[in-house]
Parts: structure tokens; sequence; C-alpha cells
């Protein structure tokens, strides 16, 4: 019976909660064992760097799924990503340096901090949709570096240099090695990525995407439209507090320069290469984006002619293409083209694919 | 007077970007975020057209550059619709959108690898129309924004008004498929949009470099030109020079009569006052079902 | 082939075996044939769904804007084919479509949508329309989103009208307006038939008004003909008069058990 294709077949559902599992296929658990086992060994067999960069792509999940949960599944379009993330940092350099606290306090705290910002935001952003929304984000956002800017320049020695944060230790063991760093995160990408999948099979979940598809309908089944609003807005400033928290930790040092408005732009780019409505989008999307400035410098140093000062300008323009590009031909992200193949081959030998609905997954 | 002078001519620049900001709003609902980042790219081209030849901008230099800017940023605008705008026909218009963003972040890293970040200005015009008592002057080039400013609005007023392609614009961004069926090419509609756009973004750009140092931070004009836009009404075009004349007076006052910091932060607290109080600006037409 | 409004000559619109599929998966209109001679009005009756509205927007062209494809079939006019072709090709041909939705400019005023595509040549057209539709030219300053129902498609034909058309397709005109109103409009529409000699294909779930004007019909069930005719024979047809004229001889509602009898569609 289990040589048939169609005994096996993904769309022979009989319970409920078979409807709600994360991974329902076999192949899907055998690739998630295998990932799983690689993550945990890779940092044994690479150098520091490579370590580094990884750990740079697991911070970067964090605020990914955050922005995905936001303007992905919820469909609020926001530019302010960057803004709650700096709230984060900021509440973490105030907390860690000026009140010498514990990272236990100061990372909840911090989240903490970036959940009322992001409320606050969220309480205006409730008026208005599409691009209004955006415009509103990106107001709320100038306005908080602003009078971070200021604050940094009274509070840090030299404002420029921005405030340096004594490195997250527990008892006496201090965070400090790359390899350290890369298990911590490990657990808390674990961690956000469990919530943001259960939050996107869940009833909020649903509700996001009913509110992103049509609101107004929403409204008209029931849905009390301005709390989940204010909920997405809610959990997502706290994870992108999480990662400018964490951030701040892991480089020790938190300047408001950092936090641009192209910062909010690239990770607009993660969950658009990514895949927008996606938690593993959001993922594939982070490393993608995150990593991608490296391999155009690798890239670069391979080709016979050096590019020297003007290497960052192409990088940040494989950002912008990467964003024209994937808007232009793959507007459902890479986790689009995992799909694809994916019910290709469950599919087979069948030939018809269901209405591109874009579901929460 | 040399105060008046100074916030017309600032208020010239972003109502020019406003304007161009509104030509595409009006004909395609798409909010261009690369605005400024065009301007300024128009302007360092401009720069090196009349560079090219001597070390000094002569009257045939400034022709053949003006001639060069004006025409290339209008292809330019062509391209960018043929190439991008037009395969997000009939997606949403925030799709459109975060195009524009990705375009904006590829046309500063642009200004980066081309003219290897230097920071340029246009010595044009820069003597004195007029000397104050006090130590101010009015220079030529303020006038001559304010003169173009004004002659550019007249222009595509009677142009919306009057002319039967101004109207086919309205429809079109109204009703495309409607538009389409009415023996309208949309394709040309838009394409015409963006190239005066995208024109307008470059005369904004030579005219503000003029005046002031450009670098690739100055792409920050494109906000208060956005602004601009906004409060004026992202579809009137009376809206936008209204609005550049406020955001470039609230923007100088603030400057002069408070501290110079704050007045960076002038164009967003306007924008987050109109988004609270307003919404559609003070000249837009009232639409309901795509914002709120 | 029937020869449809009685003229023997070669069809001014010529669909044969038409099939549209939305996106992939629904099979919209399964092999439909349909003529439009030069000169009379064609009616093409049916509910929700039979794939009237999909066999217009196949004709002007409208389909791939929304993930839908023609699959199957030749759509011509005058002898040329009309697939592929962009909406605005199709509508310099000579095939004009009164959408059923988004029918007009809401922002500009009754005169200037009249003269979205103004040239010399058609004022007098305009001058046409005003006298067909005196209400328009009295409110030719307003606004059109502010207009009646009733205003609003006379504005919508009058447009379409001024766009020389050789064809008119008029989609579900009746919607939404009262019967009177309806009743004038296709009178009119009529009367515009017959001096200038346009041919039009109207789409109607209003069954009776529309072969009222019409002189031949297409009944579309499921995405097929089921049957056409002249229309007084569709008028006469005991099935029509029952399923679409609401004419039943059961008499009380308690005798109509039986609607899901076979209808006749022979004879």
């Amino acid at each position: 019976m289990r040589f048939s294709p169609m005994a096996s077949s993904p769309y022979l559902i009989v319970s409920y909660a078979q409807t709600n599992r994360i991974l329902p296929e076999p192949y899907q658990r055998v690739i998630v064992a295998i990932l799983a086992v690689a993550l945990v060994c890779i940092p044994l067999f690479s150098g520091d760097y490579f370590v580094h960069l990884l750990n740079l792509c697991l911070i970067a999940v964090i605020g990914a799924v955050g922005l995905n949960l936001l303007t992905g599944y919820c469909g609020q379009l926001s530019l302010g990503h960057a803004s709650f993330m700096a709230i984060g940092a900021f509440a973490t350099a105030i907390l860690a340096q000026r009140y010498g606290l514990h990272f236990i306090v100061v990372i909840p705290a911090s989240c903490c901090a970036g959940a009322a910002v992001g409320l606050a935001v969220g309480l205006p952003a409730l008026r208005f949709r599409g691009i209004y929304l955006a415009i509103t984000t990106l107001a709320t956002h100038y306005a908080i570096i602003y009078v971070l800017t200021n604050y940094e320049a009274i509070l840090g020695p030299s404002a420029s240099a921005g405030i340096t944060i004594p490195p997250l230790s527990l008892a006496d063991h201090a965070l400090t090695t790359e390899r350290g760093w890369f298990y911590a995160l490990l657990v808390v990408d674990a961690a956000v990525v469990m919530l943001g999948l259960n939050l996107a099979r869940s009833h909020v979940g649903r509700a996001w995407v009913a509110i992103r598809d049509r609101d107004i309908a929403a409204e008209a089944c029931g849905i009390d439209v301005p709390r989940y609003k204010l909920l997405a807005f809610t959990i997502s400033a706290t994870l992108a507090a999480l990662a400018g928290s964490l951030g701040a930790y892991f480089t020790t040092v938190v300047t408001v320069e950092e936090y641009t408005l192209e910062l909010a732009i690239i990770y607009l780019a993660m969950i658009i290469v990514g895949g927008m409505g996606s938690v593993t989008g959001s993922v594939l999307g982070a490393v993608s984006i995150t990593l991608l400035p490296y391999g155009v410098e690798r890239i670069f140093a391979a080709l016979p002619w050096s590019l020297g000062t003007v290497t960052f300008g192409v990088q940040e323009a494989t950002i912008g293409a990467a964003i024209i590009g994937f808007l232009l031909f793959e507007p459902d992200g890479l986790i689009e083209i995992y799909r694809r193949t994916a019910t290709y081959f469950e599919r087979w030998p069948f030939r018809y694919r269901e209405i591109k609905a874009s579901g929460a997954r | 007077m040399e105060l008046l002078v100074s916030i017309l001519a600032l208020g010239s620049t972003y109502a020019l970007l406003a304007a161009g900001i509104v030509i595409i709003y009006k004909a395609s609902h798409v909010v261009n975020f690369a605005h400024g980042e065009l301007a300024i790219v128009g302007a360092y081209v401009f720069h090196s057209a009349g560079f090219l030849s001597s070390a000094t901008l002569s009257g045939t230099s400034v022709l053949v550059a003006g001639i060069i800017a004006a025409g290339g940023s209008a292809l330019f605008g062509v391209a960018i619709y043929f190439a991008l705008m037009r395969r997000l026909l009939g997606r949403p218009t925030f799709v459109a959108a975060m195009v524009t963003i990705g375009l904006a972040i590829i046309l500063k890293a642009a200004i980066v690898v081309v003219w290897k970040s230097r920071s340029v200005g246009i010595p044009l015009g820069r003597h004195a129309l007029r000397n104050f008592a006090g130590g101010g002057r009015v220079t030529w080039i303020e006038l001559v924004s304010i003169v173009t400013c004004i002659a550019v609005f007249a222009a595509l007023a009677a142009f919306f008004k009057y002319t039967r392609l101004g109207r086919q614009f309205r429809g079109a961004a109204e009703n495309p498929l409607l538009a389409a069926q009415r023996q309208v090419n949309i394709n040309l509609i838009l394409a015409l949009a963006w190239a005066l756009a995208v024109f307008s973004a470059a005369l904004a750009g030579v005219l503000f470099g003029s005046r002031s140092m450009l670098s690739p931070q100055s792409t920050v004009i494109g906000l208060s030109g956005l602004t601009a836009a906004l409060v004026g009404g992202l579809d009137s075009l009376r809206g936008a020079a209204a609005g550049g004349l406020l955001v470039a007076a609230a923007t100088y006052l603030t400057a002069r009569l408070i501290s110079p910091t704050l007045s960076e932060a002038v164009p967003f607290l306007i924008l987050l006052g109109v988004m609270w109080w307003r919404p559609w600006g003070l000249f837009g037409t009232v639409e309901e079902l795509d914002r709120v | 082939m029937s020869n449809p409004g009685g003229v023997a000559e070669a069809p001014l619109l010529d669909v044969r075996q038409l099939e549209v599929v939305y996106h992939d998966v629904a099979t919209a209109v399964q092999g439909i044939s349909m003529q439009v001679a030069a000169g009379s009005i064609v009616a093409m009756i049916g509910t929700n769904g039979a794939g009237k509205t999909t066999t217009l927007r196949a004709v002007s062209g409208f389909l791939p804007a929304e993930d839908v494809a023609i699959t199957d079939g030749i759509i011509s006019f005058a002898g040329r084919s009309l697939r592929g072709l962009l909406p605005d090709q199709i509508s310099r041909l000579g095939i004009v479509l009164v959408p059923e939705r988004n029918k007009l400019f809401d922002t500009l005023t009754v005169r200037e949508n009249l003269d979205f595509n103004m040239t010399r040549a058609r004022q007098r057209i305009r001058e046409a329309v005003f006298e067909y539709f005196p209400q328009l030219a009295e409110r030719q300053k307003q606004v059109a989103g502010y207009l009646s129902g009733g205003e609003k498609q006379m504005l919508a034909i009058g447009m379409a009208l001024i766009c020389e058309p050789r064809l008119l397709l008029v989609d579900e005109l009746s919607l939404g307006l009262a019967p009177i109103v309806t009743e004038e409009i296709m009178t009119i529409l009529r009367a515009i038939n017959r001096s200038l000699g346009l041919a039009m294909l109207i789409v109607e779930q209003n069954a009776a008004a529309a072969l009222r004007i019409a002189s031949f019909g297409y009944v579309l069930e499921n995405g097929r003909v089921v049957f056409k005719g002249e229309a007084e024979k569709l008028l006469a047809h005991q099935d029509i008069r029952e399923f679409y004229l609401g004419d039943g001889n059961a008499g009380s509602y308690r005798n109509i058990r039986q609607y899901t009898r076979k209808r006749r569609w022979w004879g």
C-alpha cells in the first residue's frame, strides 16, 4: 500500500490536527533533520569568519520573521522596522551600560520597550492602508531616529562613537566567542521560528491573512481588525527589538547611524526575496540578503578588475536589483520556488495545481 | 525680502519634485520613492556633461549639458517605464512603490560607483542680482529657479486641463482598463508621465545643485519632495506647488529661527501632521477606499 | 449554420468554439459559437456564471489582464482574427465594449468623459449623443461620479458611441437600473441601431428586455450555447418562457416541483 502514490497523497487529510501540522510530509521531516544536524555541526568545522557571518544571518532571521508577520501575513506595509531595532538596541545600551543590569533583565526589558513603541506606532497606523501606511511608518521611523540621535548626543561619552556595552555574561562566563554566540542564537532562532509558525497556523495568523486579503470583509466576518493589527505591530516590534538587542550585545557598540531607512529596506528585501507570508521564507530571505554583500565581494575579488571604494555601492546596488528582480519575476519569493518543485513532485503524475491563494504557511 | 526669495527658491525645488511625484501618481497611482535619487543623478549628469570639455562652465557648455540632461532624463524616464513599471500593471500599486524603492537604492549606489561619492556643485548664476544692506543678497539662480518653476507649473496645468492628452492622462489614471478600451494607448500615457516626471526631477536637481553642494546624501530632498506632494495632495498639481512652498517655508524658518538640526525633522513632522489631520492633502481628491 | 438576422452575408463577428479557462482550473466557456450579422442586434441571455460576460471580455481583449486564458477557438471580426490583440487595438478596429462595472471615469465631468477621445470629425457624434440622451446635455459640467445610475449608463453608451464603433458590446446594462429606465435605454439603443445601422451584441440577465429589441438571440448555460434562434422564436419558446421570462404554466408555485426537469432545447 505504501508503494502507490495515492496512498501517501498529501491531500488525504483525515483529522483537523493533520491540517495544522508544520511538517506533514515525511520528506520534509527528513530535510529538517538533516538541516538541524548540519547547523549543529557547521561551527565545529569552519573558521571564525564564516561563523561570524552565520551569526549575522541568525540575528537577521529574528528581525525578518518579525517583519514578515507584520507585512507578509497581516499585510501592513511597514518601513519602520529599523527604528524598532534601534529602540531595542538603545534600551539595551542604557540598561546594560548605565544601570549595569544583567542580560536576563535587559533583553526582556528591551523587548518590552519595543512592544510599547510598536503599540504606539500601530495606533495611528490603524487608520491607513497600503502606501499611506508605509508613509506613516516612514514618518515614525524618522521621528524615533531623531529622538535617539539627540539622546545619543546627550548620553554617549563621544556622541559619534556610540555607546559601548559590556559583553553578555552569565555568572562569570562572558559570551565572546563566535561559536558560543552561534549556539545561543540558534536556540533563540529556533524559539522565534516556532513562535512565528505557531502564530501563523493559529487563529491569529488566520485573522492576519484575512485582514491582509480584504480587511473590510474580515471586519464583516467578526474579526476585531484593530486588535489584530495592533497585535501584529506589537509582536513585530518586539521581535525587532530582540534582534536589535542581541545585535547590540553581539557588536558591543551601539550607534544610531546603523539604523537607517536603508536597513528597514534591507529587511523588506529579505522578506520579498524569501517570500512574504511565510516564516520559512523569512529565514531564507534573511540568510540570502545578509550573505549577498559578502558574496558580491567574493565574486569581484575573483575578477580581474578591483572595486576598491565602490564595493559598497555595488553591494547596495545588488540588493536593489534583488528587490526589483524578485518583485518583477518571482513576487512570492524563494519559498515559492521551493513550493513549486515540492508540489510538482508531490502531485506527479497529475498536472493541475491549486488555484493561487497565498495562504498562511 | 531676501528671506522671501530664499524660501521661494527652495520652495520651487520642492515644488518641482512634488510635481514629478504627482504626475506619476496621477497617471498610475504609484508613489515614486526614487524621486530624490532621480533628481540628484540628473544633477550629477548635468555637472559631468558641463565639465566634459572645459574646466569652467561657459555658455555653450551649459547649453550642451542642459540638452544632455533634459533629453537623457526624459529617455531615462521612458526606460524606467518600459523596463520596470510596465510589467507591474495590474498588480497592486504598492508593489510598484516597492520597486521604486529598489530603484532608489540602485540609483544611490550608482552615484557612489560612478561619481565616487564626490561632492560637487554647479556654479551657475551664483553671482548676486541684488545686494542688500544687511549683507544678504539675491542671486540670479534663485530668480531663475522661481521663474522656471512657475513656467513648468503653468505648462503642466494647461496640459492637464485643456488638452486631449491631458484628459486621457487623468482618465487613464483612474481606470486604465476603460481607457484602453476607449482607444487610448496606455503605454504611451504612462511613458510620457515618467518622462515628464524624471525631466522635472532632473530640473529640480540641477537647480538645487546650483545653490548647494551635491553628494549622495543630498537624495534626502526626495523626502521633502514627497512630503510636499502629500501635503498638497498626491494627485493635485496646485497642491504640489502649495506643498512645496509650505515645506520650504517651514524648513527654512525653523532653521533660521529655532535650530538647524530641528529643521531636518521638519519634513517628517509635517508628514505626521498631514497624515493625522488630512491624509489626502490640501487639494487632493478625497479618496476613501485606498488609504483609510 | 443558421443565418442570424436573416441576412445572407458573412457575419461581422464570428466566434467559433471559444474556450476560456480561469486560473488554469475553471473552464468558464466551453465551445461557444455565435455570430453577429452587420446591422443587427444579437442578445445573449443566461443566468449568472453562464459565461456571457466572459465571452464579451474575450472578444474585447480584456482577458489576459486577469490570468484568464483563451485556450481554444477562433474569434474573427470582419475576417480579421482578434486573438492576441490588445484592448486598444481591438477598440480601434471598431469593437467597443460598454463594461458592466467601472464604465466611466468618475472623476472627470460628463463633457470630459465624452471628449476623452474627441477629434474634429467626432464632434458631430457628440451632438448626436446629446440628442439621444438629453439628460447628458443638461449635465455637461457635472462630475460623472455623481450621476444617477441611469445617467451613468447613458454616459457610458455615449462614450462608446464616440469611439465610432462598428460593433457595440453592452454588458448587463440593466443591472441596478429601475425597469422603466432600462426600458428607456433599450428603446434608445434600438433607435441607434436603426438609424446608424450599428451592430450590437447585448448581454443581459433581463431576458425580456433584451429579446424585445434583439433580432437574434443565444441562450447560454454553464458555458455552452444551449439554444439560439430569432428573437420571436425565443420569446415564444416554452422553456425560455418558463425559466427566463417567468411565465410558467404551472399556475401556483406549489405545482412547481419540476424545476429539475430537463429542458427541451430541441423543438
